[in-house]
């Protein structure tokens, strides 16, 4: 069965991966703990970590409140805990819509070239040029009202999809010009042969990368549109908490806790998983040149 | 010879400004379907939150003017697709965007202009020295890989370049605003000016330090460090860097001559691709620290619902922004010693 020993050798990859490259084993570890603290502890809360007076106010962390609580009344910890299961959904969803259109457009345009290829190109590098994150602002200041987690997810694929469109593009290009795939060509190979069985085996390894990079890119937009008050204000996302905080100059009224949970947490994310995506590259440059 | 050479670059210079133009003309025609795609009653929610928040301010008959600049802007006249696009492509050209929401009668275009200034001046000169710095850095660090500083150099550069600007912002805010209160905490300038004199402009460059610094910061010794240090250690490995060590050049001038020179080029290119993203970034810094540039007018009028305004703004960066590039690439015939301008 090809897709069982698909599975095993992605898994043969991943073990080596993680034994061999520090930076990939600690951000990889990091994660996995975001992950548990967001998807399998948070359910847990003992109270709402979205209606306001929930808990008393302006509490500093004590063993009864953990990271403090904060001047809407919502025990930091819960809501954090909360926030990084909802920051991620968003975050996997943009990456699973962004840099899937990415892997396509650049299939298409660096397999085809001539003038769809320009014109594609040209498309994607207007979405570099422009600076995207106001577009995004526009376009969300006008849906405002009706804006549901997936929804903000899909929104931000739309100015995230350009880099992976160049990243696999260029990998196309240079594969191309590569003795195996002129071997297969020469043999008769049709070219979506040739596509899906000697370039995407290379690809799909930088897809992962640019799929990585992806949720960094769209957890950074989602908390930069939150600031803006242009993200799902009722919710929990890293975003809207350091928005309120903001919004309650909890910093000047000492309740650091508050601020810098947020602060770290995102920090902390961003590390991860650009540690996860320079090991996973560092692994792919090794094995394919 | 030299009148060939003459001729290619005036080619050069004519391609970069028809590209120029084209980008501008595909940001907004790309503006033009991302708004012509929303829901249609976007523009009567617009106008329903505005009658919401200020009312009494409007009279009807201004509402019913803002309604007829809306629906043109939004494409949605009735017309034919083409007259609309048409039509908004008029208004964008001649800097109609309508009258701004958040300071009423005042056009939207003329409320960016006088931001324009603050942000060009913050952006400009924190970016060259992100790029100067950076770059040095970089070399250095490529150049001597194996010292022990430039482990230090590259651990900070691995934890500063994925951290969003805003967030080295807020992280500075902490640090330097709270734990050790030597800079004011926001706005430009902490008097209103009579006249432009010395004591106005160091007050600027005062205030102006912390944004400054969260911008700088994360890009020297982030992007900019990274990529010139990978380039680096490429051109090191490259036969006529290694010929000139073997023929006993010193040290410092194989740095100066052989590697600096070969990357200043691809950092040009990494520069231009990255004005995008800080402009972005940018935009977040001044909300953070209530600088008074661009980002600042974009956050009151995301938060009145100022649509007209976030449109100049949009459409008066993207052209900031490709000009800047525009400029840069002009400067590639000055720093590229190799290339013959086709």
């Amino acid at each position: 069965m090809p897709s069982l020993s698909f599975l095993k050798s992605i898994g043969k990859n991943f073990i080596f991966l993680y034994k061999s490259n520090f930076k990939f084993r600690l951000g990889f570890t990091l994660i996995l703990i975001l992950f548990i603290l967001g998807f399998t502890v948070s359910p847990f809360s003992p109270t709402s970590t979205r209606t306001w007076y929930a808990v008393p106010r302006d509490r500093p962390p004590s063993p009864e409140y953990l990271l403090g609580t904060s001047s809407m009344g919502r025990d930091v910890f819960w809501e954090l805990c909360a926030s990084i299961g909802k920051s991620l959904t968003i975050a996997l969803i943009t990456a699973m819509i962004a840099s899937h259109i990415g892997l396509f457009i650049g299939l298409i345009s660096g397999i085809r070239g001539g003038l769809l290829d320009r014109f594609l190109m040209f498309v994607s590098d207007t979405f570099i040029i422009v600076p995207g994150f106001l577009l995004l602002i526009v376009v969300i200041s006008i849906i405002k009202s009706w804006i549901t987690i997936p929804l903000l997810g899909a929104i931000i694929s739309i100015v995230s999809w350009p880099w992976p469109a160049r990243q696999v593009r260029s990998m196309v290009l240079s594969l191309r010009e590569r003795t195996f795939v002129y071997t297969a060509k020469l043999s008769g190979m049709r070219t979506s042969k040739v596509l899906l069985f000697e370039i995407m085996p290379y690809v799909l390894g930088w897809h992962l990368v640019n799929f990585t990079n992806t949720i960094l890119f769209s957890i950074g937009t989602e908390s930069g549109l939150a600031i803006f008050g242009l993200s799902i204000l009722g919710d929990n996302t890293l975003g809207v908490m350091l928005y309120w905080a903001l919004n309650y100059y909890a910093l000047f009224r000492g309740i650091w806790w508050w601020i810098t949970a947020p602060i770290v947490t995102l920090v902390l994310i961003f590390i991860s998983f650009y540690l996860i995506s320079i090991g996973l590259s560092e692994h792919l440059h090794r094995i394919i040149g | 010879m030299l009148h060939a050479s003459k001729k290619s670059l005036l080619e050069y210079l004519a391609t970069r400004t028809i590209m120029y133009f084209a980008t501008i003309f595909s940001g907004i025609t790309l503006t033009y379907l991302l708004v012509k795609a929303m829901p249609v009653d976007a523009v009567e929610n617009i106008i329903f939150g505005l009658t919401q928040t200020v009312a009494g301010v409007y009279d009807p008959q201004s509402i019913n003017k803002l309604r007829e600049d809306l629906y043109e802007i939004f494409g949605l006249t009735g017309k034919s697709p083409l007259e609309d696009y048409l039509i908004f492509i008029r208004r964008v050209f001649t800097f109609n965007f309508g009258p701004s929401f958040i300071s009423f009668p005042t056009p939207a275009f003329e409320l960016v202009l006088r931001r324009l200034p603050w942000t060009i001046g913050l952006l400009s000169v924190s970016t060259a020295i992100t790029w100067i710095t950076g770059n040095l850095l970089g070399t250095i660090a490529g150049y001597f890989r194996t010292r022990k500083f430039t482990k230090v150099l590259e651990s900070i550069a691995i934890s500063l370049y994925p951290v969003p600007y805003y967030i080295m912002a807020l992280i500075l805010m902490l640090l330097f605003a709270f734990l050790i209160p030597i800079f004011p905490l926001g706005g430009g300038i902490s008097v209103i000016p009579e006249s432009l004199n010395l004591e106005l402009i160091l007050n600027i460059i005062w205030h102006s330090l912390l944004p400054a610094l969260s911008l700088i910061l994360p890009g020297a010794l982030g992007w900019s460090f990274l990529s010139s240090r990978t380039l680096t250690l490429e051109v090191l490995s490259e036969d006529y860097t290694r010929y000139a060590e073997f023929r006993g050049l010193p040290g410092k001038h194989v740095l100066r001559r052989y590697v600096l020179r070969n990357i200043l080029v691809p950092q040009v290119t990494v520069l231009a691709l990255s004005l995008g993203g800080i402009f972005s970034g940018a935009l977040l810094t001044e909300v953070i620290f209530a600088y008074p540039g661009v980002g600042s007018l974009a956050y009151r009028a995301a938060f009145a619902g100022d649509i007209n305004t976030l449109m100049a703004v949009l459409i008066l960066s993207m052209v900031a922004v490709s000009t800047a590039i525009y400029l840069l690439d002009l400067l590639y015939p000055l720093v590229d010693p190799r290339i013959r301008y086709r």
